[in-house]
């Protein structure tokens, strides 16, 4: 009796987490069966299964809805924001781990509390030097809003890991005759290559996502990242919801081939933020 | 090779007042193996650091073959450490590790892999060349270090407690391992360590630091038997060296009597020179193994008898150590028995003390007073 | 005089290490942050020079109804998402805790929303809450409550609420992965004991295992606290701050009055930014310090 009703437990346990798992995924899965299928065929019945794949809307959307320049948008400005801070931020955090200065509690609050200011502190006035500066409207402008953006968080997670590199490893490459640079960059940043991982997901994704800095900050149809260009089509073509689903699935692959093969790692670099 | 030399050296760490090494002087001659032995805190890593120019010398000098290098960055002073902690890059292999600190000097990459076999081979460390340290045992990471500091073939060795991560088997081996490494190599060494039976046995000299001060200096034996204070006396030996309460007399003839408790016992003529004019409160040193029960082995001839009361035995095996309470002292007396030696707790016995190498010393400056000439070794 | 230059402070390289990112720090943070209260304080219209105006954004501000609104309606959502998104990540925490066949799989799915961009889930959920063909209203016709079918974004009382369901849907799945770490990283025999301790699952929920992960859970609603205090995109995608200002944010409001007004004044968005800026630390710090007090008075 009593394993019976134990066992029925678990079978409605399931049940339920079933019904959840269909709630959290059904959305994007309806998104990438809509991506295949014509906006005529999704009208006649939005839930459908695709009678053929049509798999010629990707390269339209590509082709002659300008994904394929928004696409490389998000590319150039993801990566090289994300390289510039990942090496920015290291030497920073490796900075603020390593050396004992005067002021470096102070300059470590100011940048470890700017984690939590809301982005409207900051974009008017950016907005108003980017112009100034000839960055309005440009990558470039984009790109360097987002290390900025993202330095803060970086720098924290990778001091509290710097921080934990016992200090003999450090002396030892001095008496091995390395330079403070090359320290740097043979022993710190090898040595914390797991968090570097972390930080570099963390930034990949969130700043593949962003839309804020972007919709303010871009804007040349030409320049758009693909956030700012998916809402502007949406905005353009509302009711051409079977482009719309294909350029949304343009947004998410790259996304879910990252986490198909690092779901691990991408669930503790979104995460590293979270734990203390 | 090379000798070192610290002439009043001092640090004062930059957020305390309180120096951390207080005017510390000594000599390291060529191919010397010097351990410096204190307890924990005393300033023993800070001196090698110094030396190491890992820590800036805040007083005094520094000189290597005579060379001023107060100023000289630890990378060009020829000089190579091992550290407690190993600290073995984790992210490279053993073989780079090991080639990490050659590749900064100009040296072949031929001759690089040719010292690196040469001294894996040495250290038994060929099959592990090629992997990471995390997957070396405590043993071979400390090899490791070692090797990453014999391949460099620098001046002078420096050793932070590289012993004190192993267990006590592998540091009795290891130990005997980097005493035939130094009589093979014959490199200047300065070894830290807080553990005396390292000292005692590794070292030509001890130079023994307490509070960030030099206390003594000289060969192991030498320190051990002479003291020249309680701390010494009270920080080598296991046990330690009796030191006992007592009152110095002079009597009518011109010796001299010491009184322990409710007993007294005359001192030998030869001290007389050294205690003219003294009297009152004395600290009396005596070894454990310098006293003895009756009828067992005594070899010297001054000698003095006292009673005690056994208060506990501990067999250790090889010999008994007998705790002894000695009436009107506080403290407890500890002797060194051979094994087959019973006693049961509350038998008062007479024992008696060699006063060949009985040490006295200053209840107020804790010096020694006996400065005893006769000992011998 | 040989002043030696101390080793373990090496200026030069502290220096270059420092000096890119204190660089970005300043020129993209630090001074638009000043600049930005700054202008809070002034006219800035393009093309003049800016116009001095003492306190009298601030003035406008504290009678813009609009405004007031908006605080309303993110101060609604900030306080309580965290709370649903808490709720329900600790019940499925819990049962994958429970050694259910397939958590590995259950836990990476639940994740996949955070993962994705604002703009994205936006328009999903627009397409699921339309009143014609979105999901929401035909699963709803399906089971028969067809009077409960509505126009979710259209009506001003649902829309917010339909919102908050969005940031709920989008956020659970991580805060039951954070949770779920810190439950593993508990000493097993804790949760064991107290299942020989018999006392029924709602009471060992709260007596035992809540206290437990408390820092943690604390720790989240901190952070999804903020993430609500700064939303914006979601907003801007989904209804533009209406109908009728219902879902209006602050996010979104100062943007409407920087960047889609036709005033030109950059100064009033800046006071908002501004006063935002100091409620979002003011409510930060405050949260910080009840759960720190509580805290003390529990240990
Ligand atoms: N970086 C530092 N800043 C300030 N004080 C320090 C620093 N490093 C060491 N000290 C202090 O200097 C004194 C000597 O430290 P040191 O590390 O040399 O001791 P030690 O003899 O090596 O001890 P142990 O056997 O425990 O390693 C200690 O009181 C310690 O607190
Ligand atoms: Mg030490």
């Amino acid at each position: 009796m009593a394993s019976f009703s134990r066992s029925w437990k678990h079978v409605l346990l399931i049940f339920v987490l079933t019904i959840y798992t269909a709630y959290t995924a059904g959305p994007l899965f309806w998104v990438a069966l809509m991506s295949l299928r014509t906006t005529t065929e999704i009208a006649h019945n939005p839930y459908a299964l695709p009678e053929t794949l049509h798999l010629w809307k990707f390269s339209e959307a590509w082709v002659n809805s300008n994904y394929s320049v928004y696409f490389a948008n998000s590319v150039k400005v993801v990566l090289s924001a994300v390289a510039i801070i990942t090496l920015v931020g290291g030497m920073a955090a490796h900075c603020f781990a390593r050396y004992r200065f005067p002021l470096r509690k102070v300059l470590y609050f100011t940048i470890f509390s700017t984690i939590i200011f809301p982005p409207q502190i900051t974009i008017i006035a950016l907005f108003q030097i980017l112009v100034e500066y000839g960055l309005y409207n440009s990558l470039v402008g984009l790109m360097l809003s987002y290390v900025a953006f993202q330095l803060p968080i970086t720098v924290y997670i990778l001091e509290s890991f710097f921080a934990r590199i016992p200090a003999d490893l450090y002396d030892a490459a001095r008496m091995d005759g390395y330079s403070e640079w090359q320290i740097f960059w043979k022993v710190s940043m090898p040595v914390a290559l797991p968090a570097l991982s972390t930080t570099i997901i963390l930034n990949t994704i969130l700043l593949w996502n962003e839309f804020l800095y972007a919709v303010v900050l871009i804007t040349d149809e030409s320049k758009r990242t693909l956030p700012l260009g998916i809402q502007k089509f949406m905005g353009d073509q509302l009711e051409d919801i079977g482009m719309i689903s294909t350029g949304l699935m343009i947004a998410i692959i790259p996304v879910v081939i990252i986490y198909v093969f690092f779901s691990e790692r991408l669930i503790q670099g979104m995460t590293a933020g979270a734990i203390k | 090779m090379a000798f070192v030399t610290l002439d009043g050296i001092t640090k004062v760490y930059e957020n305390s007042r309180e120096p951390a090494v207080k005017d510390i002087s000594f000599e390291v001659r060529d191919g010397e193996f010097m351990v410096l032995l204190g307890p924990s805190g005393c300033g023993k890593s800070t001196v090698l650091r110094m030396i190491a120019g890992l820590e800036t010398i805040s007083g005094g000098d520094l000189r290597i073959d005579g060379e001023r290098m107060n100023s000289v960055p630890a990378k060009d002073r020829d000089i190579a450490m091992v550290f407690q902690s190993y600290a073995l890059y984790p992210h490279m292999k053993v073989r780079d590790n090991l080639a990490f600190g050659l590749r900064r000097r100009g040296i072949s990459r031929s001759d690089i892999n040719r010292r690196i076999e040469q001294v894996a081979e040495s250290l038994g460390l060929t099959p592990y060349l090629d992997r990471k340290p995390h997957a070396l045992s405590g043993g071979q990471r400390q090899r490791v270090a070692v090797g990453r500091a014999i391949v460099r073939d620098p001046k002078v060795f420096l050793f932070d407690e590289p012993l004190s991560n192993l267990d006590a088997s592998l540091r009795v081996s290891t130990r005997n391992e980097l005493v035939n490494l130094h009589n093979r190599l014959g490199a200047t060494t300065i070894y830290v360590t807080h553990d005396q039976v390292e000292a005692m046995t590794m070292g030509t000299r001890i130079c023994i630091i307490n509070d960030g001060k030099l206390v003594q200096i000289g060969p192991p034996m030498e320190v051990y038997r002479k003291p020249v204070n309680t701390f010494v006396a009270g920080f080598l030996g296991s046990p330690p060296m009796n030191l006992i309460e007592a009152e110095l007399k002079s009597g009518a003839d011109g010796a001299f009597k010491l009184d322990i408790g409710t007993q007294c016992i005359e001192l030998p003529e030869a001290w007389i020179s050294y205690l003219q004019g003294k009297s009152g409160k004395i600290i009396f040193g005596i070894r454990p193994e310098d006293i003895f029960l009756s009828g067992q082995d005594m070899k010297r001839g001054a000698n003095a008898a006292v009673t005690m009361t056994v208060t506990a035995v501990e067999a250790l095996g090889a010999e008994t150590i007998i705790i002894f309470e000695l009436e009107g002292v506080d403290t407890k007396v500890f002797v060194k028995a051979d094994r087959y030696t019973r006693a049961n707790i509350g038998d008062t016995m007479p024992l008696s003390i060699d006063m060949g190498v009985a040490r006295l010393f200053d209840p107020v400056t804790t010096k020694v007073i006996s400065n005893n000439t006769q000992l011998s070794g | 005089m040989n002043k030696q230059k101390d080793l373990s402070q090496p200026l030069g390289a502290i220096v270059t290490f420092l000096v890119p990112a204190l660089t970005i720090y300043v020129a993209f943070t630090a001074y638009p942050v000043v600049r930005t209260i700054y202008n809070s304080f002034h006219e800035v219209l393009p093309g003049h020079p800016n116009e001095f105006l003492g306190l009298q954004n601030y003035v406008t501000l504290y009678n813009d109804k609009y405004f007031w609104g908006s605080v309303k309606n993110t101060l609604t959502w900030a306080l309580t998402a965290p709370f649903f998104e808490q709720f329900f990540a600790i019940l499925l925490a819990l049962a994958l805790y429970a050694r259910i066949p397939g958590a590995r799989f259950f836990r990476i799915v639940w994740f996949t929303p955070v993962l994705m961009s604002f703009v994205v889930v936006g328009i999903i959920w627009m397409w699921i809450f339309n009143y014609d063909w979105g999901a929401l209203n035909v699963i709803l016709r399906a089971i028969g409550l067809e009077n409960l079918a509505m126009s979710w974004l259209g009506d001003p009382s649902i829309a917010l609420p339909a919102l908050i369901l969005v940031t709920t849907w989008m956020w659970t799945g991580f805060n039951m992965v954070v949770l779920l770490a810190a439950l593993h990283s508990l000493p097993s025999e804790v949760l064991e004991a107290s299942e020989l301790d018999n006392c029924n699952w709602p009471k060992k929920l709260w007596f035992v295992i809540i206290p437990m992960i408390r820092p943690t859970i604390l720790n989240l609603i901190v952070l999804s606290f903020v993430g609500k205090m700064k939303i914006f995109d979601l907003v801007w995608i989904m209804t533009k701050g209406g109908p009728l200002w219902s879902t209006e944010t602050v996010s979104t409001y100062v943007y409407k009055r920087a960047f889609e007004w036709n005033s030109f004044d950059l100064g009033y968005p800046c006071s908002i930014a501004s006063v935002w800026f100091v409620i979002v630390l003011a409510g930060v710090l405050l949260l910080t310090f009840i759960f720190r007090q509580r805290d003390k008075l529990e240990y």
